[in-house]
């Protein structure tokens, strides 16, 4: 009846030259040792640092990152002629924006009215340097979504146009 | 009282600890509490159109913040105000600080007719140019 004993007993006792011989592949923490006796924790305000860095460039890239389009918000006709009485007019495109059929449509570049998406592509395929002399002056009605505004703004901007919304 | 130790004669070196973890928990959960609520608050959740052009913020003044949301309602820098006093705050902002930019954060959707007004009255405010904020196209 002692037999069963005493091998469940050499099992669960192994010998202590058989735990030092056992093999370590890489060497481990150990918190035990003398020198953490001594001196604040760093572990945890590491780990939270690393935390809100890690955070920041993840949400930096994930959320979107904003910048601005420059508009001119002019009184008369021309803006240049708000501020310089005797220069000549620059050159400047109106754009009346208006809806048809729930789709954006331009009057004002070309005998016919045009979708946006058109008037856009006509707008980037400009020669860069006849644009960028131009002003944009956009008009819309009231229906007109604001994001065509700056569809339009966005392409007058790529080809350096001036742009003001009226 | 009785201070915590990771030290422990009594078998800590098959214990895991755990106060790291809940220390980046916790500041975690506070941290996207405050985050979310500024976000909201600041933005008045607007969903900005997309732009593949723009010029970036300039930090020489802090700006003054234009919200205008989908169905019309203004803000001045996250405050909102009614469309009767805008004029006279912003023309009163702008007297104070003649070179501060203005932003105009529009919602996308918002309809022309709700932005227009709004646009105008900065401009019989005395300023001739206006910011409007865009996301980045990727």
């Amino acid at each position: 009846m002692s037999q069963p004993a005493d091998q469940s007993s050499k099992h669960t006792q192994p010998s202590t030259d058989a735990i030092y011989k056992r093999p370590r592949p890489l060497k481990r923490r150990n918190v035990l040792t003398r020198s953490s006796r001594f001196g604040p924790n760093m572990t945890p305000m590491v780990d939270v640092t690393l935390v809100i860095l890690i955070f920041f460039m993840a949400s930096a890239s994930i959320g979107g990152l904003e910048w601005f389009l420059q508009s001119e918000l002019p009184k008369t006709q021309d803006p240049d002629l708000q501020s310089s009485g005797y220069s000549l007019p620059t050159p400047m495109i109106s754009a009346d924006l208006f809806l048809q059929n729930r789709t954006v449509m331009v009057r004002g570049f070309g005998d016919q009215p045009s979708t946006i998406d058109v008037v856009v592509d006509r707008i980037k395929g400009m020669d860069p340097s006849d644009a960028k002399g131009f002003i944009l002056g956009i008009r819309a009605q009231d229906d007109v979504p604001y994001e065509a505004i700056v569809l339009l703004h966005d392409a007058a901007s790529l080809m350096e146009m001036r742009v003001a919304i009226r | 009282m009785r201070s915590r130790s990771i030290i422990s004669n009594e078998g800590a070196g098959a214990r895991i600890n755990v106060t790291p973890m809940i220390d980046v928990v916790m500041v975690l959960i506070v941290f996207y509490l405050l985050v979310g609520q500024l976000a909201v608050d600041r933005k008045a959740q607007i969903d900005l159109p997309a732009s593949a052009t723009g010029i970036e913020q300039t930090q020489e003044h802090d700006p003054i913040i234009v919200g205008i949301t989908v169905d019309g309602q203004v803000s001045i820098n996250g405050n909102h105000i009614d469309n009767a006093r805008f004029a006279g705050e912003i023309k009163g902002m702008h007297t104070r600080s003649p070179r501060t930019p203005i932003q105009v954060r529009a919602d996308r959707d918002a309809a022309f007719g709700v932005v227009r007004p709004i646009m105008h009255q900065i401009r019989d405010a005395g300023i001739s140019r206006a910011q409007l904020a865009t996301e980045q196209q990727p």
